[in-house]
C-alpha cells in the first residue's frame, strides 16, 4: 500500500518546522542549528527570566481572555441563532458572519488602525480587543453550530411541553448540552487571539507588545536558540490547552 | 396572485411549525443575530468605510502628510507603475503555486487520514491538528532555519546529491512557496477531509464489483465526490496565501516584496495611509475578481455536466 508511505513523507514536511523549532532550543550553539548540538536548558532559563517575553506573555494572556469572552457570547448566540432558526436573509447574515476568517487580516489591520486613530482609541488595550473579538467570533460560530449538530432537539420541545419557559429552556436545556462546544469555541478563540500577530502589528503602540510581537520582531532583527525556547514553551501550552478543541474537532468529524 | 400568497403562508418547515405564533414575525434569531452584527457593523464596517475614504485622499511626501483633497493618484500611481504591478502579480502567482502545492500534497493526507479509524485516526489527526493551532511566527521560524544556505534542507540535497552548491532558498519566492504552503497544509486536510468522510463507502464496493482499477475509482469516484472539499480548501487557501504577511515578510524579506508587506511598509513604516489604503482595496478588488471568475467558471461547468 503505497498511501501511507506518501502520507508519512508529507507528515514530516509538516511537521519538519515544528521539530526544528524544538530541537533548536536545546542547542549549545549561539545561534539555532539543526540538528542541534550538545544538550542545554539555559535558552529556556533565559526566556523564563527575561522581562520582555515574560511581561509579553502576560499581556498577551489578558488580552485573549478579555476578546475570548466577548467572542464566546456574541458567537454562541449567532451560533444559535444560525443553527436553530430560519428567518429572512439567513444565508447572507451567516456569511457575513463567517467573513473574518477570509477577510484579508493585513487590510483589517490598516482598517482599524486608521479607524481607531481617528475615533482616538489608536494603541489602546480596547482596541485591540475589539480587533481580536472580531477576528475570533466566526470560529466560536462554527464551533457552537457543530455541537449543536448533535443535539436533538426533540429535548428542548420536551423541556417547554413540560411547561418551561423560553428562558428557562435556555439557561437549563440549551446551555448545558451545547456546553461542551462552547467550551471548545471558547478555548480556540483563546489560543487564536494569544496567536494573532499581524493586526495586533498595525494597533499595538510600542508599550503594549504582545508575545507573538515580541517574536516577530526578534526574528526579524536576530537569530539566537532564545527564540526556539520560548516557541517551544508555546507549542507545549497549547498542545494541553488545545485537547479539549482537538476532541470536539474529532468528534463532529467523526460522525 | 392570491393562491401565490396562500401558497407562501403555507409553506410549512420543521422550524415554523414549533414556533408559537406561525403567523406572525418570529423575533427571537433576530436578536440572537443582533450583537455580533452591530458588532462587525460598528468595527468591520466602520474600518472599512473610513479605509475607503483614505485611500481617495492626497498625500504630500516630506513631512507634511495626508491633504484634505480628494483623488484617485494612489489607484492611478498603482495601475500605471510597473515595479507595483509586478508585486501585485508575484501576489496572485505565490497564491496559485501555494494552492497548488497544498492540494497535490494535502489530498494523500486527507485520504489517508479518511480510511483510518479509531486510535490511528486520532493519531494522524493530532498531527494535523498540532501545527494549525502553532502560531505562525514560530512555524516560519523554523523555516527560515531549514532554508537558510547552511540549513538542514540544503544539507541533505546535497547529501542525496541532487545539487553540488548551496540553493538559495531564504529570501526567494520559492521559499515563501514551500513555507506558506506548510503553513496553510492544516486549512486544506480539514476541508479535504469533511468532503472525504461524506463520500458513502457503498461506492466503492460498487465501482470495485463493476471491475473499476484503484485508479479508474480515484478518478472517477473519489476526486469527483471530494469536489465541494477541493473547492472551498482551495479557496480558503488561496485567500490566506494572498493576504499573508508573516511568512512573506520573514521568509521573502525585503528581496521579495507582495502585496501585504508592501501594504504594510508603506502605511506603517512611511506613515503613507493613503497608498496603503488603495493598495488595500486593489487587493480586496483583484480577490473578489478572481473568486466570482472561479465561481463564473465552475457555474459553466456544473451546467455542462448536466
Amino acid at each position: 500500500m503505497m498511501l501511507p508511505l506518501i502520507g508519512l513523507l508529507i507528515v514530516t514536511y509538516l511537521l519538519a518546522p515544528i521539530i526544528v523549532v524544538v530541537a533548536t532550543s536545546f542547542t549549545t550553539t549561539a545561534y539555532p542549528t539543526f540538528p542541534p548540538r550538545g544538550f542545554t536548558l539555559k535558552w529556556f532559563e533565559h526566556v523564563l527570566t527575561a522581562p520582555e517575553f515574560v511581561e509579553a506573555a502576560q499581556r498577551s494572556a489578558v488580552l485573549a481572555l478579555a476578546s475570548a469572552s466577548i467572542a464566546t457570547v456574541l458567537g454562541t448566540l449567532a451560533g444559535i441563532a444560525m443553527y436553530r432558526h430560519r428567518f429572512k436573509m439567513k444565508g447572507l447574515i451567516g456569511n457575513v458572519m463567517l467573513l473574518p476568517i477570509l477577510f484579508p487580516t493585513i487590510v483589517l489591520g490598516l482598517a482599524l488602525l486608521i479607524f481607531f486613530s481617528q475615533i482616538g482609541i489608536a494603541g489602546s488595550f480596547g482596541g485591540l480587543v475589539v480587533a481580536h473579538s472580531l477576528l475570533t467570533t466566526p470560529f466560536v460560530i462554527r464551533m457552537v453550530m457543530a455541537s449543536l449538530g448533535e443535539f436533538d432537539p426533540a429535548i428542548e420541545e420536551a423541556a417547554r411541553s413540560l411547561g418551561a419557559g423560553p428562558l428557562r429552556t435556555f439557561f437549563t436545556v440549551t446551555i448545558p448540552l451545547i456546553a461542551p462546544g462552547v467550551i471548545a469555541g471558547s478555548v480556540f478563540a483563546f489560543i487564536l487571539s494569544f496567536d494573532e500577530l499581524v493586526v495586533t502589528l498595525f494597533l499595538a503602540g510600542p508599550d503594549m507588545v504582545t508575545l507573538p510581537v515580541r517574536i516577530f520582531t526578534q526574528v526579524e532583527f536576530s537569530s539566537e536558540p532564545t527564540i526556539s525556547a520560548v516557541s517551544t514553551l508555546l507549542i507545549v501550552c497549547w498542545v494541553v490547552v488545545g485537547v479539549p478543541v482537538y476532541q470536539r474537532f474529532l468528534s463532529v468529524k467523526h460522525k | 396572485m392570491e393562491s401565490g400568497a396562500i401558497l407562501n403562508r403555507s409553506e410549512l418547515t420543521p422550524a415554523k411549525m414549533f414556533t408559537r405564533n406561525p403567523a406572525g414575525m418570529n423575533w427571537t434569531p433576530w436578536f440572537l443575530v443582533a450583537p455580533n452584527l452591530l458588532w462587525l457593523a460598528a468595527f468591520m464596517g466602520g474600518g472599512l468605510l473610513v479605509l475607503a475614504a483614505m485611500s481617495l485622499r492626497g498625500y504630500v511626501p516630506g513631512g507634511v502628510g495626508i491633504s484634505d483633497t480628494w483623488e484617485l493618484t494612489h489607484y492611478v500611481t498603482f495601475l500605471t507603475d510597473e515595479y507595483t504591478l509586478k508585486v501585485l502579480f508575484r501576489t496572485l502567482s505565490i497564491g496559485v503555486q501555494v494552492t497548488a502545492l497544498s492540494l497535490v500534497l494535502g489530498f494523500p493526507l486527507a485520504l489517508w487520514l479518511s480510511r483510518l479509524r479509531g486510535m490511528s485516526r486520532a493519531m494522524l489527526y493530532l498531527v494535523i491538528f498540532v501545527p494549525l493551532i502553532t502560531s505562525a511566527v514560530v512555524r516560519t521560524f523554523g523555516w527560515m532555519i531549514l532554508l537558510s544556505n547552511n540549513g538542514a534542507l540544503n544539507a541533505s540535497l546535497k547529501a542525496i546529491g541532487i545539487i553540488d552548491g548551496p540553493l538559495a532558498l531564504l529570501y526567494t519566492e520559492l521559499g515563501i512557496v514551500i513555507a506558506l504552503a506548510e503553513v496553510l497544509l492544516p486549512f486544506m486536510v480539514l476541508a479535504l477531509d469533511a468532503a472525504l468522510l461524506n463520500i458513502d463507502v457503498h461506492l466503492y464496493d460498487a465501482a470495485r464489483s463493476l471491475g473499476a482499477s484503484r485508479l479508474r475509482m480515484l478518478v472517477q469516484v473519489t476526486i469527483p465526490l471530494a469536489a465541494p472539499g477541493i473547492v472551498s480548501g482551495s479557496i480558503l487557501v488561496f485567500m490566506m496565501s494572498v493576504s499573508a504577511y508573516v511568512t512573506p515578510s520573514l521568509v521573502g524579506g525585503p528581496q521579495v516584496p507582495v502585496m501585504s508587506t508592501m501594504i504594510y511598509q508603506q502605511s506603517v513604516s512611511l506613515l503613507n495611509w493613503p497608498f496603503g489604503a488603495a493598495m488595500s482595496f486593489i487587493l480586496l478588488f483583484a480577490l473578489v475578481a478572481l473568486l466570482s471568475a472561479t465561481y463564473a467558471s465552475g457555474q459553466k461547468t456544473m451546467v455542462k455536466a448536466s
